[in-house]
């Protein structure tokens, strides 16, 4: 059966993002496998910080990083959770995963795994001047996945929930 | 298994991978060029050196290329091979009272973090105080700044952050959306900035600025002196913390009921007040009473670790539990930093940086103040606070010899902007806890930290020219 990968690569996506990609997993009668990847390197990096300069030893530190890693997993699984309804209520077929480390190298690898047909990604929409700097990791697998990438852009400002989705590229 | 290919041009991924050696390499040759460089007049050799080991030491500190508790031992070991000042000299200042008076300090924190009793308060209090949105926030607010009085404030956040995250939780608020979730994280990380900067304790950069204005002119700031002359500073920086959060971030919800269910559930699961809170608790109140009372007399340092030998005589702790608690790797940092600042002020270089850098640009005490502290609240913004004072005091307290200003209330002036960073992470742990959380972004930080940082260093000038003179700290 066709399969479409719906990568969700950061937390407080809109509603409507999720609307197109079951919306073409309905059209082209396909599971959509909803893959959430988890930032571990945000609380790697609090935990850097106060070994180099809090005052704190490893404990609380280690602590604080696993209660951000408990928090970011726990609204991974309430983001698949909205998939879910959304692919339940148009008969869509759901397969849900979860991975940390949000990398290119990590999506691949489960593109690998799961031989979707097309993959959709999300991507924050940015200021011209940080294009120059940042690359996306919707870009990034845009240019390194040999089969079809939508790349549903949206608005950073997470309020317009209802109009954060800006435009959908193909690839 | 499957085969990564780096698909990046070439030349990026050379140039990544070349930037760390061409730093070093770099900063080495800089390093090497001011040593050996004709001397300008009027600095001496060993000046000219301390000064090299100084701007050396600087852009580590700023960079972060190396620990900072590293790039402190390079200082160490750099001043005496240099010549600047004697072996014997320089490890002696390692030993200096400031050191100590961290370490004991460190100990004691981790006792009472280790014992639960400031979880139990905090929990507590909220429960007690909390029964409407604004009475929580406000006494999320308070509570941070409150413990921050006796604890290093990263330790407040850090033991803060599991509540409030439960609070948020419990009250169905939702990351990045709500403006009660955001005002609960702001609170708590500016809490903790402001209380930070009340006393001694919530953080180690006025002991350490003390430490470094001792060795240098022998005068002293007190304990209790030091919390008088910040008293204003702090009561209107809550104020106007409280005012600008609830102003960016109107309260969009009527009631916290929930919040309450899960604090009285946590208090519940902690039991009764044991023996070693109660004991902890009380080594601790009387050591801030000695501080206070008896500071002067027998030192600050002395009181600390007689309060450590105290916890460990009534087996109130064991090393084991203490040893998790402390980043012991940072004291080296402040180690080095008192040898940089005794390395500048001994060979003469910190007044003839002023004369060079800062001189013309300040030569009244208000403008040296007004300069100095828009500098550390500058500079602390983007790297660690003991590293402003590092790189700052001992330059300072050279200008306050050159233009006859008392170098205590330099010491000020560099002590307590340093611990005010309302707009980065990097700055600031507090600022990295709550925003991990993701009910705050950077930017949001960056934008109502400015005006803070405005505010903050408006205020500690208009409390300079105002409040100093009433307690006998005026401008001469």
């Amino acid at each position: 059966m066709k399969k479409i990968l719906l990568v969700l690569s950061y937390p407080g996506f809109s509603g409507r993002a999720i609307d197109e990609a079951v919306r073409s997993a309905k059209k082209e009668k396909a599971t959509l496998a909803a893959l959430y990847l988890l930032e571990a390197g945000a609380a790697e990096s609090v935990f850097d910080k106060f070994s180099d300069i809090g005052f704190m030893g490893d404990r609380p530190a280690e602590d604080l990083s696993k209660l951000v890693m408990k928090e970011s997993r726990q609204r991974g699984y309430e983001a698949l959770g909205k998939v879910q309804i959304k692919a339940m209520e148009e008969g869509v077929d759901f397969e849900p995963l979860v991975e940390e480390d949000a990398t290119v190298e990590k999506v691949l690898s489960v593109i690998d795994k799961t031989d979707p047909s097309a993959v959709f990604v999300l991507k924050k929409k940015q200021r011209a001047f940080f294009k120059y700097f940042t690359r996306s990791l919707a870009d990034e697998l845009a240019e390194r996945v040999s089969r079809e990438v939508v790349i549903i852009t949206e608005e950073g400002d997470q309020e317009k929930e209802d109009s954060n989705v800006k435009d959908m590229d193909r690839k | 298994m499957t085969l990564q290919i780096d698909t990046r041009p070439i030349w990026l991924i050379l140039a990544i991978k070349s930037l760390r050696p061409i730093f070093f390499l770099a900063l080495t040759s800089l390093f090497l060029y001011f040593l050996w460089m004709p001397a300008p007049e009027g600095l001496s050799v060993e000046g000219q050196r301390a000064i090299a080991v100084f701007l050396l030491c600087l852009v580590l500190w700023i960079s972060n290329a190396i620990p900072l508790a590293i790039t402190g031992i390079l200082a160490i070991v750099l001043v005496p091979i240099l010549g600047v000042l004697s072996n014997k000299v320089t490890y002696s200042l390692f030993g200096n009272e400031a050191v100590f008076f961290i370490l004991g300090a460190f100990i004691l924190a981790g006792a009472v973090m280790h014992s639960g009793i400031s979880n139990r308060l905090a929990l507590y209090i909220l429960d007690r105080f909390g029964g409407s949105p604004r009475g929580l926030l406000l006494t999320v607010f308070l509570l941070a700044a409150a413990l921050s009085f006796i604890m290093s404030e990263h330790a407040v956040a850090a033991m803060l952050f599991p509540i409030v995250i439960e609070i948020s939780k419990s009250l169905g608020l939702r990351p990045g959306k709500s403006n009660y979730g955001k005002l609960l994280f702001f609170s708590m990380a500016w809490g903790c900035i402001i209380g930070g900067v009340a006393t001694f304790l919530g953080g180690a950069r006025v002991p350490l600025a003390v430490g470094i204005l001792k060795e240098t002119t022998g005068s002293d700031i007190g304990f209790l002196d030091y919390s008088i002359a910040v008293f204003p500073l702090v009561v209107i920086l809550l104020f106007a913390g409280y005012m600008l959060l609830t102003r960016i971030f109107p309260i969009d919800i009527t009631e916290v009921g929930g919040a309450h269910g899960v604090l009285k559930k946590r208090l519940k699961a902690l039991g009764k007040l044991s023996f070693k809170e109660y004991a902890v608790g009380a080594v601790l109140a009387v050591t801030v009473c000695a501080w206070v009372g008896l500071g002067e007399k027998f030192g600050l340092a002395a009181i600390a670790l007689a309060s450590v030998v105290a916890l460990f005589v009534f087996r109130l702790v064991r090393w084991k539990d203490i040893e998790e608690y402390a980043n012991w790797g940072i004291i080296l940092m402040y180690g080095g930093a008192i040898v940089l600042g005794s390395a500048l002020d001994k060979s003469g270089a910190a007044q003839w940086l002023v004369g060079m850098v800062i001189g013309d640009f300040a030569s009244e005490p208000w403008a040296a103040l007004a300069l100095f502290s828009f500098l550390s609240i500058l500079l602390t913004a983007a790297m660690s606070n003991a590293a402003v004072i590092a790189v700052l005091l001992p330059v300072t307290i050279g200008m306050a010899q050159t233009l006859s200003i008392d170098p205590v209330m330099l010491t000020y002036a560099i002590a307590v902007p340093a611990g005010l960073d309302f707009m980065f992470p990097m700055g600031t742990p507090a600022i990295a806890i709550a925003a991990s959380s993701n009910y705050i972004t950077v930017r949001e930080s960056a934008k109502g930290g400015f005006v803070m940082f405005v505010t903050a260093w408006v205020v500690f000038n208009l409390v300079a020219a105002f409040w100093w003179p009433l307690i006998g700290m005026g401008y001469k």
